[in-house]
């Protein structure tokens, strides 16, 4: 038996520390099959933080004669409570994968690199930075992350510059569903009680793919016991699989089922009237626009039955307090539509007509932890920046309500050839393949004089870099002390290294910390990544060294249902948002059209939708074997299409289709099935890489980012992306 | 001494082929190797289309085919009911691969033996659980001693009324599926 | 999940052990009835018997993996007799030194043979029986296969002895042509066991394909795969059309023209009953369908 296809490494009794020891004999005394060692192996177990997503599970890690083997969930994790998913468990193979980078990288011709030194790194790329704020003024850094972890460390690096151009995936992601919330409730993304609730309606969500496993172990749970889960969604979804009930629906039209819901709540006065009077504002204006929103209204803008949409009202009435809408990610409630933003409104204020807000079986916010800084008469804090974004996010007259620090990521090419931003520094982040628009992107990112990747392999961004810093593979590294398991108690969690780098790679912090000098700011990172750590977990009364051994650990204060609390500028629920009012745009939730829609005379025309799947994370997974295996095995990279829109194109199932919208053209075989609404097809997001040096992914697939034009949402800015009309055509061989 | 089997509630898998992935890495395999398969299957038109994913691995049969044509004796069952391959006797002949209704064994090429779902019974026998088990986010499938009427297997089983596949082969399965 | 775990080295093996075990009951039948005129065929089936049921052999030890490159591992080979490969070990171990044995007896090679040829009917009665066992057992090996419905049937051991009687004698004339081209003619009164077993294996095949469609959903999925499906055009054309159809109307003909057919159609027909009976082997193996389990 080979395992893991390479000699063993010694194991480095260093790179574990505070691990436990297992006498591995009783693992190894197989009288089946199994492996052919005969020798008992010398197994360790390191907790740490996974990090194949951004949900960062607390996982241990198992290592062979100091070979990374296998994970187990840490069962008191409020995340993922035991559970490892996929992703996982296959990305632990990555550290040994042979397209990682092995030193600092300086690229010195088209997809040509050459090994430097970090010392000249640092020099070069501070010598050429100073240059560039110089002559163009600091604001034109910019630095696109994914916001987790470290990112305390990164933005005080730009800070420190003296640039708040920080960009996320927000835009392309999350950022209707966060402010929508936060409008609405003052929350930006609460959490849901869903191992008791008893109704729970997914609106374009899709837990069971876009993973996160908490909410699948409750879900699994609440299921036992009763509860009913209702998926809206144009496409039977792996949740719609687990599901009662899949309510098919035009895609786009999510907010007109919502309206009419409300429509039929507020008629038939089924709502929670205590909940709305003590602790909501602006009922009474929605419900005098309500009346409009009849569900015959929504009937003919969905696709769905009218009486379908009445028996969800009296459905999710009835169960309530613990009857929700799920407060969504990606899905409609995300990035997707122009319609969004008034999506997730409706979604907030339909919770607050079932009353569930702070209820069993209901919405709440996570109790929070408080992590304590570093000494400031020590190590000097950076100074505050008060300023918009270069891409207007905090600017009262372009984008509002778009917070300072996430950034609207698809403009960093337009303000790129425009002249606006000329260095970039880009960490966990692959803005290339997961922005909209590819050609786009490339055009504006080679426009910069300055781009530095921090990447582990050699992405689509990494390859137009001018330097490459590679950070050390997540089970290589110590991170920084982390508060993204509290859940319904108070939690902190840790990453460490479970073995040594195998490269000459090293932890972002150290990174940062010996760039900073070079670049003049190198007073503000006088400290060890051991010193930020205790400085965090000083006000918990926690050491570092019992915080390693546990990997995550839970301070109690769980959350218990009560009197429900918003931090709203009224302090209640703002079913008319007095934010949204003084920018005289619709205070109470009301229908808007999505940006395009197909022409539903032209047999070629339909929407693009995407969405996930569970064993693959935005852009990088596919590239691991493992996880490429499940895609090409199951072959399911194919688009979805309707069986009677495909009839009329000639196309079968399994058949090649040519896509092609305003700005891309390409290829990909049809999955012919019942499972999807006529008006659209559907492509799984995870594929398409073009980056050639990622081996086992490059050429595979397509991603509906080479489809999707650049938008920018005109209240938020971000990239609506099913507002794609594709042509589909049979492939002429 | 305990029967062991699996249930396997269908209704909740959603698909994820974490077991997949979580069983290679515990036994070793690489990528292409695997013990376990989720197959899914469409039915109907909307409103009444549905489409379920369906776990598969061993069924580690009381009245195991794979045994019987197993010219070597590498194919055996221990007293748990858990079939296994003896790696130093099997020859790669391949037959009980054909024998085997349900297709869940496999060729290792380079070992030059057959293997499938073992189990996990090193874990199990120190009183484990699976790892196909323990990692499922939606907690599809009980492992558990079937002889034992108050275990939670032999409950689920009782009260879901789960069968195993294609009981009219006569196989006698050790792993039970609750369908939709 | 690996549907199908066989291959080409399989299906050689089948038809070689098939066609081995028939030309030795050719052989054993001239030998027997027919001394004086059917030397050469009788002479010819002998010889090619065992080489053939030996390199049938090689490619199933080919076949194996851990089993080929530790070959001490075939020792547990016979261990379990509820299994029809230890049975298959145990006939092939008898059937293989007694043909070759036949083949020295009957050419009286070397002193050996001149010893055998004392005990000579003692070697036909015992190789006859090894050798019915040989071609059956191909047919039992896969018809007591459960994971595949269209095997499992007890028409294939039939199929499969007829077809190795009918290769087998195939085989042995067209050695027997080669060794001695003046046999050509009396070659012709043996056409009549091709036409006998020709027919016999078109008909069991009928049953075969007939009550698969019927037999179940799966078996019914391998034979639409072969009257109507991907590998049609090669059991229409291969088995049905050359394997069978042609060498049997070309075998009548052989048969009432007694030796006024030219040889190379007397040759071309014995060689396309051979392709045949291997297409055939080759094509029951690769439309092997599983139970639907789900």
């Amino acid at each position: 038996m080979k395992k893991f296809g390479m000699t063993r490494r010694k194991f480095l009794a260093g790179a574990a520390v505070g691990s436990a020891s297992l006498v591995a004999s009783s693992y190894m005394s197989f009288d089946a099959w199994a492996a052919t060692d005969t020798v008992a192996e010398d197994v360790k177990v390191t907790p740490t933080l996974c990090d194949a997503c951004g949900n960062w599970c607390a996982i241990n890690v198992y290592t062979k004669g100091g070979r990374i083997w296998k994970a187990t969930g840490n069962p008191i994790a409020g995340l993922n409570k035991g559970k490892v998913c996929v992703k996982g468990h296959a990305m632990l193979h990555d550290v040994y994968n042979k397209d990682r980078i092995k030193t600092p990288l300086k690229r010195v011709g088209a997809n040509r690199f050459e090994p430097i030194t970090w010392e000249q790194a640092y020099r070069e790329i501070g010598s050429k930075l100073k240059d560039i704020i110089a002559r163009d003024g600091v604001q034109s850094v910019f630095l696109v992350q994914y916001p987790e972890g470290n990112e305390d460390l990164t933005n005080r690096f730009m800070n420190a510059l003296g640039s708040n151009n920080v960009f996320s995936h927000a835009s392309t992601c999350f950022l209707p569903r966060n402010i929508g919330w936060w409008l609405t409730t003052g929350a930006p993304k609460p959490e849901q009680d869903l191992e008791n609730s008893r109704h729970v309606v997914f609106i374009g969500r899709n837990p069971a793919a876009g993973l996160q496993l908490r909410m699948l172990v409750d879900m699994a749970k609440a299921k036992d016991k009763g509860a009913k889960y209702v998926v809206v969604d144009p496409r039977f979804s792996e949740m719609a699989a687990i599901g009662h009930q899949w309510i098919q629906i035009k895609p786009g039209t999510d907010l007109a089922l919502l309206l009419a819901l409300a429509n039929v709540m507020i008629k038939e006065n089924i709502y929670q009237k205590d909940f709305i009077e003590k602790y909501s504002v602006g009922f009474d204006e929605w419900a005098s626009k309500i009346d409009y929103y009849t569900p015959k209204w929504a009937s003919e803008k969905t696709t769905i039955p009218e009486k379908v949409i009445v028996k969800l009202a009296h459905d999710m009435a009835e169960a309530a307090p613990s009857s929700i809408i799920h407060r969504g990610y990606h899905g409609a409630m995300g990035t997707q539509y122009k319609n969004s933003l008034q999506l997730v409104r409706a979604a907030g204020c339909i919770n607050g007509l079932l009353g569930s807000y702070n209820q069993k079986g209901g919405m709440f916010n996570a109790p929070k932890v408080k992590l304590g800084k570093l000494a400031p008469e020590k190590y000097p804090g950076v100074p505050e920046l008060d300023m918009p974004m270069s891409d207007g996010s905090g600017d009262p007259d372009k984008y509002p309500i778009t917070p300072v620090g996430l950034g609207i990521t698809q403009a960093i090419p337009e303000l790129a050839l425009a002249g606006k931003l000329k260095a970039g520094f880009v960490y966990h982040n692959n803005p290339l393949r997961t922005c909209p628009n590819p050609a786009r992107m490339i055009e504006g990112y080679r426009k910069l004089d300055l781009l530095v990747s921090f990447d582990y392999v050699l992405s689509e961004t990494a390859s137009l870099a001018h330097y490459i810093l590679p950070e050390s593979y997540y089970l290589e590294r110590d991170d920084v002390v982390h508060t993204n398991h509290c859940y319904t108690s108070k939690q902190v969690a840790i990453r460490q290294a479970v073995i040594k780098p195998l490269y000459d790679t090293k932890p972002m912090v150290q990174i940062l910390t010996e760039l900073a000098p070079h670049c003049g700011v190198g007073e503000y990172f006088g400290f060890t990544l051991e010193e930020y750590n205790r400085a965090a977990l000083a006000p918990l009364n926690i050491s570092l060294e019992k915080m390693k051994k546990e990997g995550v650990i839970d301070l109690g204060g769980e959350w218990k249902p009560g009197e429900p609390k918003f931090s709203t500028p009224s302090g209640k629920l703002e079913i008319a948002s007095s934010i949204l009012q003084d920018l005289n745009l619709p205070a109470v939730p009301v229908w808007e059209e999505p940006l395009v829609s197909p022409n539903s005379k032209d047999p070629y025309e339909f929407r693009l939708i995407h969405g996930k799947q569970a064993h693959l994370t935005h852009a990088r997974s596919i590239n691991q074997k493992y996880l490429k295996e499940i895609t090409t095995l199951n072959d399911i990279a194919r688009v979805w299409i309707h069986p009677e829109r495909a009839k009329a194109l000639g196309i079968k199932d399994g058949e090649c289709m040519t896509i092609s919208s305003s700005v891309g053209k390409g290829r990909a075989r049809a999955k012919v099935t019942e499972g999807i609404h006529r008006d659209c097809v559907f492509l799984p997001s995870g594929y398409g890489v073009f980056a050639k040096n990622l081996e086992k992914a490059f050429g595979f697939g397509t991603s509906y980012n080479d489809f999707l034009p650049t938008y920018f949402d005109p209240v938020l800015g971000h990239v609506m992306a099913n507002e794609i009309i594709v042509r589909v055509e049979k492939t002429q061989s | 001494m305990p029967r062991f089997g699996i249930a396997i509630d269908a209704t909740k898998c959603i698909g994820c082929h974490s077991c997949r992935v979580a069983c290679q890495n515990q036994n070793g395999l690489e990528f292409t190797e695997t013990f376990n398969w989720i197959k899914d299957k469409e039915r109907g038109k909307y409103p009444s289309y549905d489409k379920e994913y369906v776990p598969l691995q061993c069924n580690h049969c009381g009245n195991a085919p794979c045994e019987r044509v197993c010219p070597t004796g590498a194919t055996y069952t221990t007293p748990e009911g858990v079939v296994l391959v003896n790696k130093k006797t099997c020859v790669g002949c391949k037959y009980c691969m054909e024998a085997c209704p349900y297709k869940m064994r496999i060729i290792l090429h380079k070992a030059g033996i057959v293997v499938k779902c073992r189990l996990c019974i090193e874990m199990v026998r120190e009183g484990g659980t699976p790892a196909c088990v323990t990692t499922c986010p939606t907690q599809v499938r009980i492992f558990g001693d079937l002889d034992d009427p108050n275990s939670e297997i032999s409950r689920f089983i009782a009260e879901s009324g789960a069968e195993p596949l294609r009981k009219d082969l006569g196989t006698l399965p050790h792993i039970y599926y609750k369908r939709s | 999940m690996p549907e199908s775990a066989w291959g080409w080295l399989i299906v050689v093996y089948l038809f070689l052990a098939g066609s081995g075990s028939g030309a030795f009951l050719a052989a054993v039948y001239c030998d027997l009835l027919a001394p004086d005129w059917s030397k050469s065929l009788a002479r010819a089936g002998s010889l090619v018997s065992g080489p053939l049921v030996t390199i049938g052999t090689i490619c199933l030890v080919l076949d194996l993996e851990a089993g080929l490159w530790e070959p001490w591992r075939q020792i547990y080979l016979a261990k379990n007799l509820s299994s029809m490969i230890a049975w298959g070990v145990i006939i092939l171990s008898g059937f293989i030194p007694v043909a070759l044995l036949y083949a020295a007896a009957l050419n009286e090679i070397t002193f050996v043979g001149k010893i055998a040829r004392k005990y000579i009917r003692i070697i036909e009665y015992v190789g006859s029986a090894l050798a019915v066992a040989t071609a059956t057992y191909t047919g039992v090996l896969i018809a007591v296969v459960n994971g595949v419905p269209f095997w499992n049937t007890p028409v294939m051991p039939v199929l499969f002895l007829a077809s190795a009687i009918s290769t087998g004698l195939a085989a042995a004339m067209i050695v027997a042509a080669i060794i001695d081209a003046s046999t050509i003619k009396t070659l012709s009164n043996f056409a009549l066991g091709h036409v006998i077993f020709l027919a016999i294996e078109a008909l069991v095949l009928m049953l075969l394909v007939f009550m698969s469609l019927t037999r179940s959903t799966e078996a019914a999925i391998s034979a639409n795969m072969l009257i109507s499906g991907v590998l049609s055009p090669y059991f229409w054309v291969l088995v049905v059309l050359l394997g069978i159809l042609i060498p049997f109307i070309l075998s009548i003909v052989e048969y009432y023209e007694y030796g006024e057919m030219p040889k190379s159609l007397v040759i071309g027909s014995d060689l396309l009953v051979l392709m045949g009976g291997m297409s055939l082997r080759a094509l029951i193996i690769f439309s092997a369908s599983p139970p639907q389990i789900i």
